[in-house]
């Protein structure tokens, strides 16, 4: 890739079930501060910051223009600022528009969800549909999502056993990480007799209810130096979005991922995966999904998920070890969260959990009913 | 010949298109009609299928109804009243009379075309047609319903139901279900043809409902949507609409900063915060000063008096989304500088109604009219713990 972009600080809140005495602003502006204080970047309109891209969702925030209530708090006031609606991985790819076609040398990137403030988040995920087929018949994520993963554990191979294994080894991972959502250790009986949600699905399949906010500063090749001496750079980044209606595709198919992952590692010039990455943070909302995201990007062959858990690929490829989404983040900003573990683990900077050696990484994203949209993203140091 | 511009034959010619199948069903006959001066037709009817034909043979009838070109056009379009027609004698009805009633529920009623339709127009053929809209399946047993409509192109109408069955008169009662108020004819015609809905015209205070509004939100059902006779000579296309009110509950976080401003409201205080930089006063208390990029740490009680800077007008309120509350309009909405603020940083809120016409609004150099808050009694630290603010005299 020509002309690099660079990924010089970010900054988090810890993954919460109900961060109660906070309004998202507050969890915000936190970041926001975090920001400030790593890199002094001014908001000068010459050589500061003179656009702010922020993330979030108008019904999970029950506002319209949801951008509108947290400019102050993200100090948008008096400059260009932008929402994405779309999964946060994909801001990236709008920060790097904003900054390859050199209209911005640095752009503030920053999200917010606070799934404790609804009520429902099926009845919020249940809106994504249309409003005369799909959503009478009560789709929302999780039920869809159970369809897709009876379909995918017949193609691969996935039972009960593996599916708890990942579900144990999350809560695992997750502790040495101090910014996941605190929950409980589990064992595999525990995660077994967990309710069923929508068969094959059970509760401790499924990520749970979270609060989180992130900040990032992106930035040219040329100035990176000026805000951090350890740049991560975004070599590659591709997204694919399939079809609305989930009577339109198979859903074990993969197509919008093996695209988006194509297209993303020709961007980066890389050819293949084998021996070229150290690790790989994947979107897993439920637990199938990790070896179905794995077996997208080509980290296995497909229908080679059940035998590959069984035989501990997910720690041999360094597959989430952050814990990934399965043990907290927020729908929209599960692909910020795997951005940000890379960020760490490419620096060297992820303490107990750090991959040794790691130079390259790979993170995913999804959103949608069944991995509708997928994104990529490759970080290099 | 033509008759208030209508000839006998538009009134045979158009029956296929009138005719409504509820009304036929069942019903199996032959109708004759002669027409004096205009030749005689035979109408065949077969449970909901229809036979128009202009023939001289019409012995075979269930009944046949004899009268003038004239009597039969003006019955036909609502300018001759058919029961004195037929008592002074001017329509004869040979044969089977109770078979022959029957044809009164057959047809939709015959509409002149004509270039528009003034509001008047639409009134009538509303009410004239609102009998024949009656689905005695989807009515109470029984109620009173009570249409009220203003202006000069108005009346009252009132919709007697009972027993599966339906009356219309021109009266207004002393005892009703319910009571539709409509300030003008013309927004009742613009509800009924669509091109508003009445949800917007009692949040816009231009209607109202007394009684049961149970019965009212109703009528769509209790009666079928009125056909616009302007729309063409085919019925229109039913239009399928998914109507939902979309509903989530949620739990607004405060935060600390907003907490404390709503809490100070609990106690008759109205707090602000002052940023450290620039020396704004944010109202309400946010956490950072948007255009210093700082946190506003410092608060200050600002008022409870103040100035009007602005004050608009409302007359067109938007129903609280989350709530579906409407307020009554004309409203006043201002921008208050309370004692203690300068510049533009004002707090808005409502003014006294009965007031509005006396606001001033002010300037950097002249002070606009004085106000108070009046403090709702209980106070739950929302922002009508102040209910609104008047004048200071």
């Amino acid at each position: 890739m020509a002309n690099r972009v660079a990924i010089c600080a970010v900054a988090q809140i810890k993954n919460d079930p109900n961060l109660w005495h906070a309004r998202f602003q507050n969890m915000l502006l936190e970041c926001f501060e975090g920001i400030i204080s790593q890199t002094n970047v001014s908001f000068d309109m010459e050589k500061g910051i003179r656009t702010v891209l922020t993330c979030s969702d108008d019904v999970w925030d029950a506002r319209t223009i949801s951008d509108n209530a947290i400019t102050d708090v993200v100090g948008a006031h008096f400059r260009g600022e932008e929402k994405i609606a779309q999964e946060s991985l994909n801001g990236l790819g709008y920060a790097m528009a904003c900054i390859l076609s050199g209209h911005d040398d640095i752009i503030l990137y920053m999200g917010h969800m606070k799934e404790s403030q609804t009520e429902s988040r099926g009845m919020c995920t249940n809106l994504a549909f249309d409003p005369f087929y799909c959503r009478p018949l009560g789709m929302d994520f999780v039920n869809v999502n159970a369809m897709q993963a009876r379909a995918y554990m017949a193609t691969s191979c996935i039972n009960e056993e593996h599916l708890a294994n990942i579900v144990v080894r999350s809560r695992k991972n997750a502790k040495k990480n101090p910014y996941a959502r605190n929950n409980a250790i589990v064992n595999q009986d525990d995660v077994m007799k967990s309710p069923l949600l929508s068969d094959p699905l059970r509760e401790l399949h499924y990520y749970p209810t979270t609060d989180w906010a992130f900040g990032m500063i992106l930035c040219n090749e040329k100035r990176a130096k000026e805000f951090t001496g350890k740049p991560v750079w975004i070599t590659g980044f591709a997204n694919c979005i399939d079809s609305y209606f989930l009577g339109d595709k198979d859903l074990t198919s993969n197509f919008t991922l093996k695209n988006a992952t194509e297209r993303a590692l020709k961007k980066a010039g890389i050819k293949g995966l084998k021996n070229n990455f150290e690790l790989y943070e994947l979107c897993d909302h439920a637990a199938y999904q990790l070896p179905m995201w794995a077996e997208g990007i080509g980290i296995i062959k497909d229908g080679d998920g059940g035998k590959w858990i069984s035989e501990g690929g997910l720690d041999e490829c360094n597959i989430n070890i952050s814990g990934g989404m399965l043990n907290g983040n927020p729908l929209l900003l599960g692909g910020a969260a795997r951005v940000i573990e890379c960020f760490y683990q490419l620096r060297g900077e992820a303490d107990k959990r750090q991959v040794k050696g790691a130079k390259r990484a790979l993170a995913q994203s999804t959103y949608g009913a069944a991995g509708q949209h997928q994104a990529v993203v490759i970080m290099e140091v | 010949m033509e008759y208030w511009g209508v000839k006998v034959e538009d009134i045979f010619n158009t029956m296929h298109n009138r005719l409504r199948p509820e009304g036929a069903k069942g019903v199996i006959a032959e109708f004759g009609y002669d027409i004096i001066g205009e030749g005689k037709w035979k109408i065949k009817v077969n449970d909901g299928a229809l036979g128009v034909i202009k023939t001289d043979d019409i012995s075979n009838c269930v009944a046949v109804m004899v009268c003038d070109g004239e009597t039969f056009v003006g019955i036909n379009i609502g300018k001759v009243d058919a029961t004195n027609a037929f008592t002074s004698g001017k329509v004869k009805i040979e044969g089977d009379f109770g078979q022959f009633g029957k044809t009164a529920k057959m047809f939709k009623k015959f509409v002149p075309k004509k270039a528009s339709m003034s509001v008047r127009d639409y009134m009538l053929d509303m009410f004239g047609t609102l009998v024949q809209r009656f689905q005695p399946d989807n009515a109470p047993q029984e109620a009173v319903i009570v249409y009220d409509i203003g202006g000069e192109d108005g009346g009252v109408w009132t919709a007697y139901i009972k027993d599966g069955k339906c009356e219309l008169k021109e009266e207004l009662p002393a005892k009703f279900t319910v009571k539709l108020e409509v300030q003008e004819a013309k927004d009742w015609v613009d509800v009924m043809l669509g091109k508003t809905d009445a949800f917007s015209l009692l949040s816009a205070g231009k209607g109202s409902i007394v009684g049961e509004t149970q019965i009212a939100l109703k009528l769509e059902e209790i009666f079928s949507k009125y056909q616009d006779p302007m729309a063409g000579g085919t019925p229109e296309q039913e239009l399928i609409v998914l109507k939902k009110i979309i509903s989530v509950d949620q739990k607004f976080s405060t935060g600390p900063v907003m907490g404390k401003f709503l809490n100070a409201l609990k106690n008759k205080k109205i707090l602000g915060n002052k940023c450290p930089k620039c020396g704004r006063i944010q109202l309400p208390a946010r956490e950072v000063c948007a255009e210093c990029r700082v946190r506003v740490d410092e608060w200050v009680e600002v008022g409870p008096k103040g100035q009007v800077r602005y004050m608009e007008y409302v007359y067109y309120a938007s129903p609280d989304p989350l709530t579906g509350e409407t307020r009554e309009t004309p409203y006043g909405m201002a921008n208050i500088l309370l004692d203690g603020c300068k510049g533009n940083d004002t707090f808005a809120h409502l003014i006294r109604r009965d007031q509005i016409d006396l606001i001033k609004g002010g300037k950097d150099d002249v002070s606009g009219t004085r106000v108070r808050p009046v403090w709702n009694e209980h106070r739950t630290g929302s922002i009508f713990d102040i209910k609104y603010f008047e004048i200071d005299e």
